[in-house]
């Protein structure tokens, strides 16, 4: 009996026509978004190398350990086909050097602000709008429409339960509607392999997730569908119901969950970190200088009553002494800048973390929300993108630094810049003790780009899944319950 | 199935007993309502809109339950063991609307099925289709192309197919024209004669008093009226059914 | 007849229980957007302002002009919490130098991502998004529902030419649907002035022209889902139509456009472009550096001054040449960007979705002539800069280096710099006329788009068959 059920549910939603049409709309948008995603993958892959070649290009060029900067490039993730998240938001790629603070620069968008004006489709955005609008489609009227038809009553004035009634409908309307679609999924799935996008099998245990996850999301909104329509007594109105639930389930909450989140919850601006940071940098460089003005007047001191000769040799006896002690003061400024700079960071990394917990979790009242961030945190393109980066940025830093200015110490070279020397006798002297000779590179730590290893992709994705099943299984309860009281008639 | 048709019952196939409906807003829909259809015969209900037709049926098919006394289906008490009690029951619907996207063969398939009988082939479907009227070429067709005629005969097939000992018809010729009326009349017949208890409600005094064994009137959710066919020979029965409408006379059976 | 018909059509419409719930949600959801664009511009205002006198602050007992870290930053535009545009995409701090590149850096999504996830609910997506699903909603079965109920034929059994009819129709939907939108479009704006967002009369006249449009696209929608309830039998048919007609319009072709536009326009990537600016910068300062190491004052006892004079003239020949290089790159970048936008937005305008998308950003000031736009008047306010610098230290910074300010007179320390005395950076959006112009085109597409849909809904009802 619940067989028969079943199989007459998946006949009357495979014959309708309305089935054709959606799944000829749906199979064209799935296929359309993941050829789009490969295609821009490639595309940020060629410029990432392209950009990575003119990096090493102008290493190349440097005369001297200490005037040496690296950059630090996010490599594209071939799972940010599936989601484009903040992908194109966040910068690509930071400067790395000693003197300068790291940050990401220059996103996607703000590069060709032409993207932004209407952004990117990409699978997820497909299964969120358009996914959950056919489930809506096919099961508004898949209880009420057979009462408002008369089976109905046909149908129970036969030895048949009530719950078996409504589990077949949900078992039918399920295999009628995602088993299709896995026919699209598939191909496009295959478009990856045809392609040759570059995937590990972490990768693709990661695309299952997703394609998992994404039938989900569907699932609810099947289990959601056949709920209001058997709350309801005419098709009419649940279809009504189902259209307000729909927009307000996918578009409202969660913009609103993220605003309202920003209306409680102040976190300093950009602006505001900069300048502290820029205040602290500027007093510590201008009490350096204080300090090496006395230093360098102590030396000329030295100096007092020396022939021009003599004052030579003095001078290139201590070359290297002087330069050790002004280039060790040097760098403790730097690192006490480094290390202010990190901590006002951190400070507001965590304000913000606080905000942005709040704004997703309000937004979570919405599955489409949990869908997207579940979505996000699969294909990397999370918020927390750029706070990855940006920490192993950080370490990179350090690390990069810590090798020049060992390799700066070894070579014995001068900094970069031109010295200028005060000399009350013979003036100014400009010079430099920097070698012209190119400098060997190839001991030069490279960036890694930060792990996001499966359970670091997974973890965060549970609360998001397990409230997905909540509302999946709450619809699908609340649909058993709404029928039992359901008037046939 | 067909040996419990085989078997002659003494007790009566279809009954109502002292059957009440009363809603939650007051509306007494059914007040006592008592009658009987044994083994091959039809029982015509007659009545206004509104006169408890609809709801002695849906009371049968247990979608509402009543307010005091009982219905049974050879001799199960349908608000006790309604399961047990459809298994024994066909319906036809006033309006047969069935699934439009489906065919008629696989709308009967899916019916047939439904009620228990899961080994009969393309073939009986098509005869059955055919016995009642509908043409080959129609077999194949979606419902939602079908007339209304066409939908009736779809509906009385599936309630053969079924072959319960009872069936249950709401209005089944509203809306025919005389020859389908016809057609469908003489089907009732062929069931009858067959063994089965038929429980009918219909406008149609005319037809009802060729094919009824029982005529029973309805008005205001009371049964004002039951008489037998040998009863019913010589009277008019329209007058009479202007006058129990009327109220002016009233029976208790 | 025809007021006859317009009035039948009001009634059916404002009286339907469809009706009383669909206006109860958009009105919400339009209350919600003006309040929620009002919020968001006192944050971006405050932001702004913390922004600024942070900058002011960190002048604070500066003693040299040429040591000032000096920003530049984008105000908030009031418009740009109704319409977002790309406004968050948009760097919004520019670093202020007498001479040298200008970069614009921190955009809000690239520095609150929070926002990039879901963004934003402006009046770009009531319109796309709610309105229009709102106007299919209520006239996908406007002909075809008629009929299946059978109440066509019962008109057409009456002496009522075609044609008044089918203008009953439209202009009975329009009507019954638009006038009541005004109601809390109007307790909008109301919310915008009593929340106190500062908008001046051009604001105003921009506003109304974006809703205006707005309700262009509105009626698109209802003339194509007129028509498409022309052309189909049933009325369910005709809903599933316009829901991926819909579909297509708000969010594959404008998309898709784009992403055509991108592989078919090559643009030189920014970082071709940086890196060729960072080798001719190397190759410059080692000119610079060879010519300073010849530098041998005339007179000793002045050598400072002297030296730092030579420094100077050498910077800004440097400079020049620097800024002329960047300069002749940058504009070859831009002219390629153009092209690509031209071919993307062409493209998109083929959706009157698009089409409204675009002029809704220009008359807010928040489409791709923000970028421009912000670009120019930072290059005009550098001018001022730059001579205000001349003016108070005799020289320019810029050009990049570090700056070397070597004390000559002793302890005794200089006057403080008082910042008051800056130019200030007032960002000019573009006036009424400019983004008139810019939106221009589009209006007349959705005008287009109007007449075309309505025609052809009108002609085909002329051969319906009414049975």
């Amino acid at each position: 009996m619940f067989r028969l059920l079943v199989e007459k549910e998946l006949k009357n939603i495979i014959q309708s026509p309305k089935f054709l049409a959606t799944f000829l709309t749906c199979s064209f948008l799935i296929l359309l978004s993941i050829g789009i995603g490969i295609n821009e993958y490639f595309n940020m892959m060629e410029q990432y190398n392209t950009a990575q070649n003119l990096a090493k290009t102008e290493m190349a060029q440097a005369r001297s350990w200490m005037s040496l900067s690296a950059k630090a490039f996010r490599e594209p993730d071939p799972m940010q086909i599936f989601s484009a998240g903040v992908n194109y938001d966040i910068g690509r790629y930071s400067i790395v050097n000693e003197r300068q603070d790291s940050k990401l620069q220059n996103s996607v968008y703000s590069d060709d602000p032409i993207f932004a004006v209407f952004r990117y489709m990409d699978f997820t955005f497909i299964v969120t709008v358009v996914f959950s609008l056919f489930a809506i489609l096919f099961t508004y009227n898949t209880v009420n429409g057979e009462r408002e038809n008369g089976t109905m009553r046909l149908v129970f004035s036969n030895a048949i339960p009530r719950s078996t009634f409504i589990s077949a409908k949900f078992v039918g309307s399920w295999l009628g509607l995602v088993i299709p679609l896995l026919v699209p999924i598939l191909v496009g799935l295959l478009l990856l392999v045809v392609f040759k996008v570059p995937l590990s099998a972490a990768h693709w245990i990661k695309i299952v997730l997703l394609i998992s996850t994404s039938l989900l999301y569907l699932t609810f909104f099947i289990a959601f569908g056949i709920l209001i329509s058997a709350l309801t007594k005419y098709s009419s109105v649940s279809f009504m119901i189902l259209l307000v639930a729909w927009i307000t389930l996918v578009f409202i909450i969660p913009r609103i969950g993220v605003m309202t989140a920003s209306q409680f919850i102040s976190v300093p601006t950009v602006a505001e970190l900069e300048s502290q940071k820029d205040s602290f940098s500027k007093a510590r460089w201008e009490k350096h200088y204080g300090e090496i003005e006395k230093v360098w007047r102590a030396r000329n001191a030295e100096m007092e009553g020396m022939n021009e000769a003599d004052r030579e040799s003095y001078r290139e006896a201590n070359e290297y002494k002087w330069f050790e002690e002004d280039d060790k003061v040097r760098n403790d400024v730097q690192r006490d800048i480094t290390e202010y700079s990190n901590k006002v960071g951190e400070d507001a990394r965590n304000r913000k973390a606080t905000l942005e917990n709040l704004a997703l979790n309000i937004s979570r009242i919405s599955p489409a929300s949990s869908f997207q961030l579940a979505a996000m945190n699969l294909s990397t393109s999370d918020i927390n993108l750029k706070n990855r980066y940006e920490k192993e940025i950080q370490n990179y830093r350090q690390t990069f630094s810590t090798f020049t200015q060992k390799k700066q110490k070894e070579s014995g070279g001068q900094a970069g810049m031109f010295r200028i020397s005060i000399d009350s006798q013979s003036g100014v002297k400009v010079s430099s003790g920097r070698d012209e000779s190119s400098l060997d590179l190839k001991e030069v730590p490279k960036f890694t780009q930060p792990s996001h290893t499966i359970s670091q992709a997974v973890v965060p994705t549970i609360i998001d899944i397990g409230l997905m099943m909540f509302f999946t299984l709450f619809s699908f309860g609340g649909a058993f319950v709404a029928f039992n009281k359901y008037d046939l008639r | 199935m067909n040996t419990i048709l085989n078997e002659k019952k003494e007790f009566p196939m279809l009954e109502a007993v002292n059957l009440t409906k009363k809603y939650e807003d007051g509306l007494l829909a059914l007040d006592n309502v008592n009658f009987k259809v044994h083994q091959g015969e039809i029982y015509a209900m007659l009545g206004g809109n509104g006169a408890g037709k609809t709801t002695t049926i849906n009371i049968f098919l247990n979608l509402i339950e009543p307010t005091s006394g009982e219905t049974k289906i050879n001799g199960i008490v349908t608000h006790v063991q309604p399961l047990e009690a459809k298994k024994y029951v066909s319906f036809v619907s006033e309006n047969v609307m069935l699934y439009p996207e489906f065919t008629a063969l696989q709308n009967l398939d899916f019916f047939t099925r439904l009620g228990g009988k899961t080994n009969l082939t393309k073939d009986d479907y098509r005869q059955v289709l055919l016995r009642v009227g509908l043409q080959e070429d129609a077999h194949n067709k979606k419902l939602k192309g079908f007339s209304k005629g066409m939908r009736q005969k779809s509906g009385i097939a599936i309630a053969i197919l079924k072959n319960s000992p009872t069936i249950l018809l709401d209005e089944p010729t509203s809306g025919l024209d005389p020859k389908a009326g016809l057609e469908f009349m003489t089907l009732l017949d062929e069931l009858r004669d067959e063994g089965k208890s038929i429980l009918m409600s219909t406008h149609d005094i005319f037809r009802a008093k060729e094919i009824a064994n029982t005529i029973g009137i309805m008005n205001n959710g009371k049964l004002v009226m039951q008489r037998s066919k040998a009863e019913l020979e010589n009277a008019d029965l329209e007058k009479l059914y202007v006058e129990y409408m009327a109220g002016y006379m009233e029976e208790v059976a | 007849m025809l007021s006859l018909l317009i009035k039948k059509e009001l009634k059916e419409i404002i009286g339907s229980s469809k009706f009383v719930y669909s206006f109860a949600v958009s009105a919400l959801l339009i209350l919600i957007t003006f309040y929620v664009g009002a919020k968001n511009y006192q944050i971006n205002k405050s932001q702004y302002d913390a922004a600024v006198a942070e900058n002011i602050r960190s002048m604070s007992g500066v003693t040299d002009w040429r040591m000032i870290n000096h920003k530049i930053f984008l105000p908030p535009l009031p418009l740009a919490s109704l319409v977002s545009g790309i406004s968050n995409d948009v760097g919004r701090n520019i670093g202020m130098q007498g001479r040298g590149e200008l970069i614009a850096k921190d955009s809000k999504y690239n520095e609150e991502p929070i926002f990039a996830v879901f963004r934003f609910l402006d009046l770009n997506f009531l319109f796309q998004i709610i309105l229009s699903l709102f106007a299919i909603l209520f006239c996908y079965n406007a002909i075809n529902g008629e009929k299946e109920r059978g109440t066509l034929r019962l008109v057409f059994s009456n002496a009522i030419p075609r044609d008044t009819f089918i203008l009953g129709k439209v202009l009975g939907s329009t009507i019954a649907l638009i006038l009541p939108l005004l109601v809390p479009m109007l307790v909008g704006f109301l919310l915008l002035l009593v929340l106190g967002v500062p908008m001046s009369f051009e604001d105003w006249m921009k506003l109304f022209l974006i809703i205006v449009t707005g309700f262009l696209l509105f009626s698109v929608f209802i003339n194509l889902s007129v028509f498409v309830s022309i052309i189909t039998k049933n009325s369910s048919t005709s809903f599933l139509l316009l829901l991926v007609t819909w579909i297509f319009f708000v969010l594959v072709i404008p998309k898709t456009s784009v992403l055509i536009a991108g592989r078919a326009v090559n643009v030189p990537l920014i970082d071709e472009l940086n890196t060729k600016k960072n080798q001719f910068s190397m190759q410059l300062n080692r000119e610079h550096f060879n010519s300073l190491s010849g530098f041998r004052p005339a007179n000793k006892d002045n050598f400072m001054q002297e030296f730092q004079q030579f420094m100077e003239k050498n910077n800004q020949a440097r400079d020049e040449k620097t800024k002329s290089f960047n300069e002749k790159l940058n504009r070859e970048r831009i002219n390629r960007q153009e092209v690509q936008q031209a071919v993307a937005l062409n493209l998109a305008r083929i959706s009157p979705s698009a089409s409204f998308s675009l002029a809704a950003s220009s008359f807010a000031g928040t489409s791709l002539n923000l970028v421009s736009n912000y670009r120019e008047q930072a290059d005009n306010y550098q001018k001022q800069f730059a001579k205000f610098q001349q003016e108070k230290t005799g020289m320019t910074t810029g050009g990049g280096g570090m700056m070397f300010v070597i004390r000559t007179d002793g302890d005794k320390k200089p006057p403080e710099i008082n910042p008051a005395e800056l130019p200030k950076f007032e960002f000019k959006p573009a006036t009424f006329s400019a983004a008139l112009g810019s939106g221009l085109i589009d209006i007349g597409l959705l005008v287009v788009f109007n007449i075309i849909f309505f025609a052809a809904a009108y002609l085909r009802f002329l051969k319906f068959d009414l049975r």
